[in-house]
């Protein structure tokens, strides 16, 4: 395990994320990097569209380092996360030599397993960023086989033996908290809690994500999705439904928001029925006074 | 770094520590390590530094951030975000039965004969909880905890070799033929598992009902042994999660810690603003979808009881089944007219009573095969 990818400074990590068009905040600048260069993995938290995923990608390109995402689900298990016999080989391996001939270690060789992301981080001799995304999702059982593989970059397969990491992949656990994760699992990571962007920082995303997106646009829609967080929605929307829907308004030629061009591309805002209930007609045309507003403000100060 | 520094750190990880977090040595170290890394003159990047080494979740922040502006910053803290200073409220009045609602009709509110042919355990199951006397609850305790309680079940998505099993086992498979040369002579199956299905409890804490979430709480400390997947909030006038405490501490401590947190005594019991406080926070992180949601309150709503309808609904939809424990049910002439009961009533799939050992038993049954009945 030699030569671990990291990065020489804080200001560096910022300077190579926003090259990738990845706005981080100081504080998520500062634990990526703390994460590389202690070499612990880091479990970031946040509400649902506030870029957890997206941070992980753009460590990944900014390294030069290939992504390798798990994504976990209800059910997951190490057939699916670490590796598998291919016994659709096996079977035609033991039909073929006839005679009952084949031996074990044959049949539990290298060329028989199917290798899944863990596995392959661990395997890799390129520089790997591992994504283990929504943890939450999985169960405690592989939460459990996780600690193994995070505390000691090993993963051992009866039949082969223990695979030692031959470099020590960058690791990235993003969760949404739909339930709380093991003390143990935790102790071994830095931590993170993701907010939304303050609106200067959203509005610069929005003008580096958006092509052709005017900057009074890209202002308004900034501001008006921070009023929205602030009424008392079921989801909330995150940075990734901005930038869908300055997106949207950009692809229409909208030039700055009004009430009906708002009503007619909300869908890509707000995502339950109950909060467009809430965000009545009455609602809209206040917030995108507001909008109009803070944006101008943020303008001048900029 | 200089050595000054690193005693600081250390002592500032004490006074987390006194402030509730767990702050390991190991956490130490990896912030000792991490700050050797960054540029200490920065107050923001030292900041950054010390939050991501030694938080480890959310409900941390605020506690660290307190500290952080204490320790580093020497800025006069504020007491945290609380009405009342818990030094002058009665101390233990909170846990006097002297609620003139809860003694209603009791003692002996059942109006159970000491007759022959009921043992004293048999009194004991039927007493209300709220007129038992010291003793008598005491003996009710023992008695909780040997209640069999299985939690609800639902399908995993997991599959487990099983002899009746559907889907081919094609590991087993390969591996069993191995011995045949080949030729799949015994098949395997597997088939999902039966889980534990996830169980939330919404205690009301209010003196109203203190000695049925007392009760209520021992019941569910028996339950929670039964393995993860149990969520325990407590609300009042406002709402708080109870569950790692009642994992690591005596329930009736964590009901007196929980109570001093979420109970203002002069504001009355605010369930709408509770529930919508889960909804918001728990319901969005999904805790509810699938869930088998208990709420244990006698339903007295001081506020408005629309909300108290409204965020039921919004509960009900997510949940698997929505179990409403309401100890004044076991009075004889109990009518549900308390205005946030009545509200929440259209939404509950089953509404039974808790007021008694009996009925706790009952309840242990009634959620081990708890069905759906709602459309979803």
């Amino acid at each position: 395990m030699n030569e671990a990818i990291e990065f020489s400074s804080i200001d560096d990590v910022e300077a190579a994320l926003r090259a990738q068009s990845y706005l981080p905040e100081r504080g998520l600048a500062t634990s990526l990097f703390l994460s590389l260069a202690i070499g612990k993995p880091l479990l970031l938290e946040g509400e649902a569209g506030v870029g957890k995923t997206e941070a992980a990608k753009a460590l990944a390109i900014s390294l030069g380092a290939r992504l390798i995402r798990l994504q976990c689900y209800e059910g997951l298990d190490v057939a699916h996360a670490v590796y598998e016999w291919n016994y659709a080989r096996q079977l035609l391996h033991i039909r073929a030599a006839q005679e009952g001939s084949v031996s074990e270690e044959e049949l539990f060789g290298p060329e028989f397993l199917i290798r899944r992301p863990l596995l392959e981080a661990i395997e890799s001799t390129e520089p790997v960023v591992l994504l283990i995304d929504e943890i939450d999702r999985a169960d405690d059982e592989f939460e459990a086989f996780l600690l193994e593989v995070l505390s000691d970059f090993q993963i051992t397969i009866p039949e082969i033996g223990t695979i030692h990491a031959k470099r020590r992949p960058a690791v990235i656990l993003t969760s949404n908290r739909t339930r709380e994760l093991h003390d143990a699992l935790k102790r071994r990571c830095l931590f993170h809690w993701i907010t939304h962007p303050s609106l200067e920082r959203e509005i610069e995303i929005v003008r580096l994500r958006v092509p052709g997106v005017s900057e009074r646009l890209a202002a308004q829609a900034a501001a008006f999705v921070s009023g929205l967080r602030e009424l008392d929605l079921n989801k909330p929307p995150g940075v990734a439904e901005t930038i869908d829907w300055a997106h949207a308004l950009a692809v229409l030629g909208c030039e700055e928001l009004d009430p009906a061009v708002v009503e007619q591309t909300l869908g890509s805002v707000l995502k339950y029925r109950e909060d467009f209930e809430t965000v009545r007609d009455d609602t809209v045309l206040t917030l995108v006074q507001e909008a109009r507003i803070a944006a101008a403000a943020a303008a001048s100060v900029s | 770094m200089s050595d000054g520094f690193t005693r600081q750190v250390v002592t500032f990880g004490r006074v987390l520590r006194e402030a509730g977090m767990e702050v390991g040595a190991g956490r130490l170290a990896d912030a000792l390590h991490g700050l050797d890394r960054v540029d200490v003159t920065r107050q923001d990047d030292v900041y950054w530094t010390l939050r991501t080494t030694l938080v480890a979740r959310r409900e941390e922040l605020e506690p660290f951030d307190r500290a952080f502006r204490a320790w580093f910053l020497s800025t006069p803290v504020s007491p945290p975000g609380r009405d009342q200073d818990p030094r002058t409220m009665p101390s233990g009045a909170q846990w006097t039965r002297s609620d003139a609602r809860m003694r209603g009709d009791a003692p002996n509110a059942d109006g159970e004969p000491d007759s022959v042919g009921y043992s004293a355990h048999e009194i004991l199951r039927r007493k209300d909880f709220a007129s038992m006397t010291h003793e008598e609850f005491a003996a009710a305790r023992r008695l909780i905890a040997d209640i069999e309680c299985r939690r609800p079940r639902r399908r995993s998505r997991r599959l487990r070799p099983h002899s009746r099993g559907r889907t081919l086992d094609v590991r087993r498979l390969a591996r069993g033929s191995l011995a045949t040369g080949g030729d799949p002579v015994n098949r395997r199956f597997r088939r999902r598992a039966e889980m534990p299905r996830k169980l939330v409890v919404l205690c009301d804490v209010s003196g109203s009902m203190e000695a049925y979430t007392r009760a209520m709480l021992l019941f569910l400390h028996a339950l929670m042994r039964a393995g993860r997947g149990v969520e325990v909030f407590a609300f009042g006038t406002r709402l708080t999660r109870l569950t790692p405490e009642l994992v690591t501490r005596d329930p009736e401590e964590a009901l007196r810690r929980a109570a001093d947190r979420v109970v203002d005594w002069a504001a009355g019991t605010r369930i709408g603003v509770s529930l919508k406080a889960f909804n918001d926070v728990w319901g969005r992180r999904a805790l509810t979808r699938g869930a088998v949601v208990l709420i244990v309150s006698d339903g007295w709503e001081r506020h408005d009881p629309s909300l108290v309808g409204r965020e039921m609904q919004r509960l009900h939809r997510a949940a698997f089944a929505v179990v409403w424990v309401n100890p004044l049910k076991g009075g004889r002439d109990y009518e549900p007219l308390a205005g946030g009961m009545r509200a929440a009533l259209p939404f509950i799939d089953r509404f039974v009573t808790g007021h008694n050992l009996a009925s706790l038993d009952e309840l242990a049954g009634l959620l081990s095969g708890i069905e759906r009945r709602h459309e979803a």
